[in-house]
């Protein structure tokens, strides 16, 4: 009977038929079950270590997504705008410069962000935890915005092949509302959002990495200033790395992943997060994908 | 400069203007990294001579700037012989100080190599690596086409078999049960649920691992595998960071739109094999998935991986960025001497901006040239389909 009531609810079919929702559920419980088994297991300050870091890494992936909005939105709109106007010149250089961009890896934008902003904060100019994480925000941002910018420009074209704009011209309304309201706000939501969720995926990607990456490789320079906790740094931290290493032991010695859980909680738990973060991110996304049907 | 950007965006872009945007693009960025490696040369030269200056003090025999006794009678001293000069001399204080503290904290002085910057021998030593970067980039770019295609195709022919996900079907099972709960059915559908989630655990584990930063795959199995080794990087390279799946994922996006475009319809209105069951007789055979290019002769699912590829051709440009983006995080989180992108980070650590510079510059080259070798492939692809 127990099944029937399990099974038989209507929110579990919602739930299995769109997939979006689904994988949400799932990040959602996912991370709850790995908090609670951490609030029994892992010592407390470490504990809050990793909730800080989560919730710094999410912030930041959060003002991530909402910089490349801006800047993709502008940008998109922007090249859409000079590519209709008389003179080219404005479009080609716009291009010239997006096409160079476009040729630069992500992590070498954000690399560039960090050394600058080891300098700022050398000198003094930049002192609060929030305004680094901005300007992390910032340096991200200006790494991936090109694919919303990307996404903004395709959609306007789809929509400039149809009637729908010479229409909506003809009856007075002007071109900046046609592409801002029509256009993008109310016909490209799914297609932003669904863009918005990849990014986010990528911003926490490319986050982790790069303060793992520079807690490992610069870490002397790194050691005298405080960024802010992420889960790229607290994975670099020595207590974490030694956690990791000890998952080498289960070839040897299967029988050690009874202790594993529960002995090297918080290079596991930080490695979890992010693993199964992207996992499901990339799993909305694609849901996403399927149920506005925008393949 | 209107046909100049007319061409930048659109898809009938002839190659040889594209190939013109490039060579501007690399000549500017070159101009670029030109001008900051000289400034970074004329910003060494004028801090080595001034800390030779500052040097001569230190020199000094019997003189300990640590002791504040001797810091005080040397101050009293400038103030003799630089009679009036107060600003003058405690400038000469503060970086006598500056000097000393550097030379304690700074890793650049505790590098056994001389920080010469940008130096004949370094640049032969930068190529040496770079190649073996171009290398391995080569093998994991051309690896992650090969396999993304068919795991692509592989998710669309399951797709098409409207094959639910494992968890799914443990769901539909755990709901079917209700029916037939008493007697041998019973035993049989709770065996088959095991295998389903089972299967499922071995699916998420799979999956999470291709999502794994190369990182977290290198340490928790550095005690056992040599991570160093060029095959372990190229191993990481493709399984790692999410490049796998986030390929593979594009492909199948276009292989669905293709499938709902309409001469697929058409197609099947003229006989063409349309089932999607391996193995059946209008089916597709198992081993096409090694040789995917002529493997679908005769079925509908041909056109549609042909057009899907052809899409797919251009879109590898952004995926080459970021499989890029993975090769550097590995080499740089890995800290394997000798690597290209080690010495990148190494280079930033001693605060030598100009070799930096150049390592990055020779990184935007290999995004370029693949950018131009992946223009030239599609200029070649669609003049053989008569575009």
């Amino acid at each position: 009977m127990a099944i029937r009531t399990f099974t038989g609810n209507s929110w579990l079919d919602k739930l299995t038929s769109k997939k979006d929702l689904l994988w949400l559920t799932i990040w959602i419980a996912g991370l709850g079950v790995l908090w609670i088994w951490d609030a029994l297991f892992l010592n407390a300050p470490a504990f809050a270590r990793l909730q800080t870091a989560f919730l710094n890494s999410l912030l930041t992936g959060l003002m991530v997504v909402l910089f490349s909005l801006a800047l993709g939105w502008f940008l998109g709109v922007s090249l859409n705008t000079l590519e209709h106007s008389k003179s080219k010149i404005g479009f080609a250089v716009l291009s010239f410069v997006t096409d160079i961009l476009r040729s630069i890896p992500q992590i070498i934008a954000v690399l560039i962000g960090y050394v600058v902003l080891t300098i700022l904060l050398h000198n003094g100019i930049i002192r609060s935890s929030f305004v680094q994480m901005v300007w992390i925000a910032g340096t991200i941002a200006i790494a991936v915005f090109l694919e919303v910018a990307d996404t903004i420009r395709q959609r306007i074209d789809y929509f400039r092949t149809l009637d729908f704009v010479d229409a909506m011209l003809c009856c007075g309304i002007k071109e900046r509302r046609i592409i801002n309201v029509e256009i993008l706000w109310k016909n490209s939501r799914s297609h932003m959002l669904h863009k918005l969720i990849a990014i986010f995926g990528i911003s926490i990607f490319l986050q982790c990495s790069i303060d793992f990456i520079i807690s490992v490789g610069l870490s002397t320079d790194v050691s005298l200033i405080n960024f802010p906790m992420t889960l790229g740094n607290l994975l670099a931290n020595v207590d974490s790395k030694q956690d990791i290493l000890a998952l080498s032991n289960l070839f040897t010695e299967p029988g050690y992943v009874s202790v594993i859980f529960t002995r090297h909680l918080q290079g596991l738990s930080v490695a979890f997060c992010i693993v199964f973060s992207m996992l499901c991110i990339y799993m909305i996304a694609n849901g996403i994908v399927r149920r506005h049907k925008l393949a | 400069m209107s046909a100049f950007s007319s061409i930048l965006h659109k898809e009938n872009t002839g190659l040889r203007t594209r190939l013109l945007i490039h060579g501007a693009g690399i000549i500017l960025m070159a101009a670029v990294f030109w001008v900051f490696i000289s400034a970074v040369e004329v910003s060494r030269i004028e801090s080595r001579e001034s800390d030779n200056e500052i040097q001569k003090y230190l020199d000094l025999s019997k003189m300990d700037f640590g002791d504040p006794a001797d810091r005080l009678l040397f101050r009293e001293s400038l103030d003799v012989f630089y009679a009036g000069q107060t600003q003058r001399n405690d400038s000469v204080v503060t970086a006598i100080d500056n000097l000393r503290q550097r030379q304690f904290s700074d890793p650049a002085y505790k590098t056994g190599d001389t920080l010469d910057g940008l130096t004949w021998n370094m640049v032969r030593r930068l190529t040496g690596m770079y190649l073996q970067f171009i290398a391995v980039y080569g093998i994991v770019l051309l690896l992650i086409y090969l396999l993304a295609q068919r795991i692509a195709v592989y998710r669309f022919i399951m797709m098409k078999q409207h094959r639910e996900s494992y968890l799914t079907q443990a769901l539909e099972l755990v709901r079917n049960a209700r029916a037939n709960r008493v007697g041998s059915m019973w035993g049989s559908a709770v065996r088959k649920l095991g295998l389903l989630l089972a299967k499922a655990l071995v699916k998420g584990i799979v999956l999470m691992l291709l999502f794994t930063p190369a990182y977290v795959i290198a340490y928790s199995v550095k005690t056992t595998i040599d991570t160093s080794s060029i095959l372990f990087m190229i191993l990481l390279g493709i399984v790692s960071n999410g490049v796998l799946i986030h390929t593979a994922n594009k492909f199948f996006t276009f292989l669905v739109s293709e499938s709902r475009k309409g001469y697929v319809q058409t197609a099947i209105v003229k006989n063409l094999h349309a089932s999607y069951e391996w193995d059946a007789p209008e089916g597709i055979p198992m081993r096409t998935l090694l040789q995917i290019k002529h493997g679908f002769r005769s079925h509908v699912f041909q056109s549609i991986f042909i057009n899907a590829r052809f899409q797919f051709i251009p879109a590898l440009k952004e995926h080459a960025s970021f499989l890029v983006t993975g090769l550097i995080i590995i080499e740089m989180a890995l800290n394997i001497q000798g690597h290209f992108c080690y010495e990148l980070l190494q280079q930033i650590l001693y605060r030598q901006y100009d070799i930096a510079a150049a390592i990055i510059f020779g990184i935007f080259l290999t995004i370029k040239a693949t950018e131009i070798a992946i223009d030239i492939w599609e200029h070649k692809e669609k003049r053989k389909y008569g575009y």
